[in-house]
């Protein structure tokens, strides 16, 4: 795909999330039956889920794309690595703050110290060092291969949030609803508002992805122009 | 560097705070429980609008940037 095609791409694809996005927040306030022991507050439940879905997503190719990178050199690997690892900070953030905001109502706590509300913050500061590690090097190059390695060792942790709720099921955060081995247990209603909003946030993300990925190849672009004139 | 601390320490605090905050509510004013319940929908998808427009805006305004010096 060229640079325009990326970019014409990412624009459709970021429209099209950000229409889906309003059809999601119609369906969830006037559409999908409310819960009947959670009440309104398990609204919250359309947007957290698909934020925690998109953020590991994110950090899963973040950490793939910074593998393919360490072994083939590609420069191209990186920026898709570090784009990835963008989209992945700001859905990681709204699974943060809204987690919290439902966790108030239904546990009436913000915050609990348990496995996977640790293991899911430590993600994000891995990735929050993924930066930090990046900038802090003379050396660009290097600064790119540490991040790397950042990424691959925070995505190890992904695996383990998906599981902890599993191993530890005396913690107030809920069993999985959709992914089970006898089949989603939520109401058709809020299963349909649950997938289509999933599929937004995926479409969202991989459209603001291509659209920061041209960004980052423009950028690059500038990088070689300087070289080239100060050479 | 400087902008990725001043986002990572408030929301540390945030839940270092949030973490006391929560024990000390009554839990039972049903009618405040309830209309705290909505605020907390309100702000959630508030939260969420506001970040995904945000980095919209970020991505836009980075590529003017690098297109203005590119056609200089």
């Amino acid at each position: 795909m060229t640079g325009k095609g990326i970019r014409s791409t990412g624009t459709a694809l970021a429209l099209l999330g950000l229409v889906g996005m309003l059809l999601v927040y119609w369906l969830s306030f006037f559409w999908v039956s409310t819960d009947r022991l959670q009440g309104v507050s398990q609204r919250i439940f359309y947007i957290h889920v698909p934020a925690a879905w998109t953020c590991f997503l994110a950090f899963g190719i973040a950490a793939l794309t910074s593998g393919m990178y360490l072994w083939l050199r590609d420069e191209r690997l990186d920026r898709a690595a570090v784009c990835a690892a963008e989209g992945g900070m700001v859905f990681g953030t709204i699974m943060l703050t809204t987690g919290p905001l439902w966790g108030a109502i239904a546990w009436n706590t913000y915050w609990n110290w348990e496995p996977r509300l640790i293991l899911t913050l430590l993600l994000w500061f891995i990735f929050l060092g993924y930066f930090m590690v990046r900038g802090s090097t003379e050396n660009p190059e290097k600064g790119k291969r540490f991040a790397a390695v950042v990424a691959i060792v925070g995505a190890l942790d992904i695996p383990l949030i998906h599981l902890s709720v599993i191993w530890f099921p005396q913690f107030l955060h809920p069993q999985p609803v959709v992914v089970k081995p006898e089949g989603p247990t939520l109401d058709g209603d809020m299963l349909t508002v649950l997938l289509t909003s999933l599929a937004v946030f995926t479409t969202l993300f991989f459209g603001l992805f291509l659209l920061r990925y041209a960004l980052e190849t423009l950028r690059a672009e500038v990088r070689a122009r300087e070289r080239a004139a100060t050479a | 560097m400087k902008r990725l601390r001043i986002v990572a320490l408030p929301l540390v605090v945030l839940l270092l705070v949030a973490s006391d905050l929560g024990g000390q509510l009554p839990g039972d004013q049903m009618a405040t429980q309830s209309l705290r319940a909505y605020w907390h929908v309100f702000i959630a998808y508030a939260i969420a609008i506001v970040m995904v427009l945000g980095w919209v805006v970020s991505i836009a305004r980075r590529l003017a940037r690098i297109e203005a010096q590119l056609g200089q």
